[in-house]
C-alpha cells in the first residue's frame, strides 16, 4: 500500500494546527530552506516537500479531502529514527566548527517478530574475462551453484556473464527450475576483456522485467579486472538503478580492480563493495551478501539531509549494515536496507560557519524515507528537526560514546585515504608518515596483522613511492571492516 | 583552533580525533579564539570556564581507595607513577598499591600515571596487563585523558575515586 506522505509531519505542525500556525510553520521553513538562502543540496529536497504539504494545508478545501483520506489510513510506527550530536550544543566562535551526527535506524521491535518471507529480485552480473581462468571462475561457479541452491522458489533469479560482451545465462524469472540454472553456470568458460558496463546494462535489463517495491532488487557484481573508458557511463547506469529502486554491490577479487570505481558504484546505489582477497574466500562472501539481503525488513533506504544555511555536510559514512563511504553530495543518500533485527546507521560531518548570535537555534532536518517489505508499506517516512544552543563557551561533556567509538574506528579508515591522497599528490613523506601513525593506532586497537601491513607499505612507499597493490586494498578494506560493530565476513 | 597534543596539528573545533595523526583530541574543549588569561579571573569563574577538569598549579589528589577509610594524597609533580612493589625486580612505582591488595586484584608494577598538564590532570594507562578503566570504560594504552574531580579510576580490579584539593 502507498500511502500519501504525513503532510503535518513535513510542516512540523500537530494535526488540529490553525491556519495561521500552519502559516507561521511554512514561512520559518521557508527561511531555513529555501534554495535561495540556503545551498545544500538536501534543502532543495527538503523545501520541495514543505511547498507541496504547504499547498495542501493552506487550502481549505483540499485540507479538508487531505484529513478524510489520512483518517482511513492505520497510522504506524514502522522504524525508529534516533538522531545523536557530537555536542549537545555550539560555542560561539569566529572560526568554523566540526559537529557529527549519528543517524541510526531500528526496525519497530513488535512488527519485527512477525516471521514472513522476504523475496528476492537477484541478479548476478559475473565477470568470466580471461583473468578469471582457473580456480578464480571455478570457485564462482561453486559459490553460485549454492546461491541456486538456497533460494526460494518465489525468488526472482538471474545471472548475466560478461567479458567484452555480456550475456544472460539465465533469463530473470521465478527460481522454479534450479538444475537447468546450474546447468547453465557450469558451461561458463573463462575468455575475453573486462567491460563492466556492458555486463551491468545486461543485468539491469534482467533485474528490472521483475524489479517491484516488494522485493529486495539487487545486483551483485563480481570482477577481477579494470574496466576501461566506460566508468562514467557506468556510473550514469548505477544512478540510474537507485531511482529504480536497484541495489548494487561490487566485489572485487584479487588486486587488479579499481576500487575507487567499484565503491562509487556501490555508494550511489546503497550497496556494498568489498575485497576478495583469495579465490578460497569467493563463496563465503556472495554467500554471506545473499543471505544478508534475506533479511532485509526494509528496502530503498534513503536520507535526506538539510542543514541550516551556515551548515555543511562534509562526509558521510554507513556504519551499519555494512560499513561503506556514502557521497554526501547527492540527495537523499541511499543507504540500502534495513535488517532484522539490525540497525542501519550513518555519520555525518557537518562543519558550522562561524557564530554571531547565543542562545537556541535550529541545526538540521534529517529525512528518511523507506519500503517496509513485509507490511507493504511504500515510502515510509519518518523526520527529525534537531536543534541545539549557541553557548558563550563549549560545555565540558564528553561526546556520546557510540560516537566515539565510530569515529575511532573511521579515523583509521580515513588515514589509510589520507596516505593515498598524499601518495596521489607526490607527496611521499606526508604518505609514509600516515601509513605510520595508521601503524600506531592500529596496532593499540589490538590489529596486529593490519598494523603490520601498514608498516610494510609504509617502507614501500618510501622506497619505490607506491604502494603495493594487495596491500593497498588490504589496508583500505581491512579499516572499513573494522567499523562493523561486528565484523560479519572479516578475515 | 585546537592543537593536537600528540603531533601539534591545529584542528578545527568540534574534531575528536586529530585530522593528522588520527589520534583522540585530548583535553578540554577550549573558547579557542577569544584570549582569555585564566590568571586574571577569579577563582569561581575559572570553575566554570574549565568545569570540574580544572587542576590549579598548587592542586593535589586524594584518592579513596573502595572499602579504604584513610584516603591517599599525592602531587603529581609532575607526574606519580601507580603500580606495585616488586622485589625480584626491585622496581618501585611512586605510590605502591600493594598495601591495598593490588597483587590479588591484578594490579601491575607499572600500571597508570597521573601527570600534570597546564591546569589540568591526565591520566595514563602505561599498557598494564588488566587496563585502566575511567568511569567505567577502558582506556587505550599510553593516551592520556583529562581527569576530572570525582571521577572513578578502576586499576584491574582496585577501584579508586579521585578528588582533587
Amino acid at each position: 500500500m502507498s500511502s500519501a506522505p504525513d503532510y503535518y509531519m513535513i510542516m512540523g505542525v500537530a494535526p488540529d494546527a490553525d491556519s495561521e500556525s500552519i502559516r507561521i510553520a511554512y514561512r520559518s521553513m521557508a527561511r531555513r530552506l529555501h534554495p535561495d538562502v540556503n545551498h545544500n543540496p538536501g534543502a532543495a529536497t527538503q523545501f520541495r516537500d514543505v511547498t507541496s504539504a504547504y499547498a495542501v494545508l493552506n487550502d481549505p478545501i483540499e485540507r479538508q479531502k487531505y484529513d478524510m483520506s489520512r483518517r482511513r489510513e492505520i497510522g504506524g510506527n514502522y522504524f525508529t529514527m534516533r538522531v545523536t550530536s557530537s555536542q549537545r550544543s555550539l560555542a560561539l566562535l569566529d572560526e568554523p566548527q566540526v559537529l557529527y551526527l549519528l543517524v541510526e535506524l531500528l526496525p519497530e521491535r513488535a512488527r519485527n517478530a512477525q516471521q514472513l518471507e522476504t523475496y528476492l529480485n537477484l541478479t548476478l552480473v559475473l565477470d568470466h574475462s580471461t583473468s578469471m581462468k582457473g580456480s578464480r571462475l571455478e570457485r564462482v561457479k561453486v559459490a553460485a551453484n549454492q546461491i541456486i541452491e538456497n533460494l526460494n522458489e518465489k525468488d526472482i533469479f538471474s545471472i548475466v556473464a560478461f567479458s567484452d560482451a555480456a550475456e544472460a545465462i539465465v533469463r530473470a524469472a521465478p527460481l522454479s527450475d534450479k538444475p537447468g540454472a546450474k546447468a547453465r553456470v557450469a558451461i561458463m568458460q573463462a575468455f575475453g576483456g573486462t567491460e563492466i558496463h556492458q555486463g551491468l546494462e545486461a543485468g539491469m535489463a534482467e533485474n528490472r522485467r521483475h524489479a517491484s517495491k516488494r522485493y529486495v532488487n539487487h545486483i551483485i557484481l563480481l570482477t577481477d579486472g579494470r574496466t576501461f573508458h566506460d566508468e562514467q557511463q557506468t556510473l550514469e547506469l548505477a544512478e540510474r538503478a537507485a531511482k529504480e529502486g536497484v541495489g548494487i554491490s561490487a566485489m572485487g577479487i584479487g588486486d587488479e580492480w579499481n576500487d575507487t570505481f567499484l565503491d562509487q558504484l556501490a555508494s550511489r546505489t546503497g550497496g556494498t563493495s568489498e575485497y576478495i582477497n583469495s579465490p578460497l574466500a569467493v563463496v563465503r562472501f556472495l554467500n554471506e551478501r545473499v543471505r544478508t539481503l534475506g533479511q532485509s525488513y526494509a528496502e530503498r533506504i534513503t536520507v535526506s539531509i538539510a542543514p541550516d544555511s551556515d551548515i555543511k555536510v562534509e562526509s558521510a559514512f554507513r556504519l551499519q549494515p555494512s560499513p561503506q563511504p556514502m557521497n554526501a553530495e547527492s540527495d537523499p543518500v541511499p543507504l540500502g536496507a534495513l535488517q532484522i533485527g539490525g540497525a542501519t546507521s550513518v555519520l555525518f560531518q557537518l562543519q558550522v560557519s562561524p557564530l554571531t548570535n547565543l542562545g537556541p537555534r535550529t541545526l538540521a532536518r534529517v529525512d528518511v524515507t523507506g519500503d517496509i517489505l513485509r507490511e507493504q508499506k511504500i515510502g515510509y517516512k519518518v523526520i527529525r528537526d534537531m536543534d541545539t544552543e549557541v553557548k558563550e563557551s563549549q560545555t565540558l561533556e564528553e561526546p556520546p560514546l557510540p560516537i566515539m567509538d565510530a569515529l575511532n574506528k573511521l579515523t583509521m579508515y580515513r588515514m589509510q585515504e589520507r596516505a593515498e591522497h598524499a601518495l596521489a599528490r607526490g607527496d611521499v613523506r606526508e604518505a609514509t608518515k600516515h601509513l605510520k601513525n595508521l601503524a600506531t593506532r592500529l596496532f593499540s586497537a589490538g590489529q596486529n596483522d593490519l598494523a603490520q601491513s601498514a608498516l610494510d607499505e609504509a617502507q614501500r612507499v618510501s622506497s619505490t613511492h607506491a604502494l603495493s597493490g594487495e596491500g593497498q586494498k588490504a589496508l583500505k578494506y581491512g579499516t572499513r571492516l573494522l567499523i562493523a560493530p561486528t565484523s560479519s565476513a572479516a578475515e | 583552533m585546537r592543537i593536537c597534543p600528540n603531533c601539534q596539528y591545529g584542528n578545527r573545533e568540534g574534531i575528536l580525533f586529530c585530522e593528522d595523526c588520527g589520534q583522540p583530541m585530548a583535553g578540554v574543549p577550549a573558547t579557542a579564539t577569544r584570549q582569555l588569561n585564566p590568571k586574571d579571573l577569579p577563582q569561581q569563574v575559572k570553575n566554570d570556564l574549565w568545569g570540574s577538569a580544572h587542576f590549579g598549579t598548587q592542586a593535589s589528589v586524594i584518592l579513596h581507595v573502595r572499602d579504604v577509610p584513610e584516603p591517599i594524597v599525592v602531587q603529581p609533580n609532575p607526574r606519580v607513577v601507580l603500580g606495585r612493589i616488586d622485589l625480584t625486580t626491585q622496581s618501585t612505582p611512586d605510590l605502591d598499591l600493594s598495601p591495598f591488595g593490588a597483587q590479588e586484584k591484578g594490579v601491575s608494577r607499572v600500571h597508570a600515571a597521573f601527570e600534570r598538564a597546564d591546569e589540568s590532570l591526565m591520566l595514563t594507562d602505561l599498557s598494564s596487563v588488566n587496563g585502566t578503566h575511567l568511569n567505567g570504560q577502558r582506556l587505550s594504552p599510553n593516551q592520556p585523558r583529562v581527569l576530572r574531580d570525582g571521577d572513578e579510576v578502576r586499576l584491574g580490579k582496585l577501584i579508586l575515586n579521585v578528588y582533587f584539593m
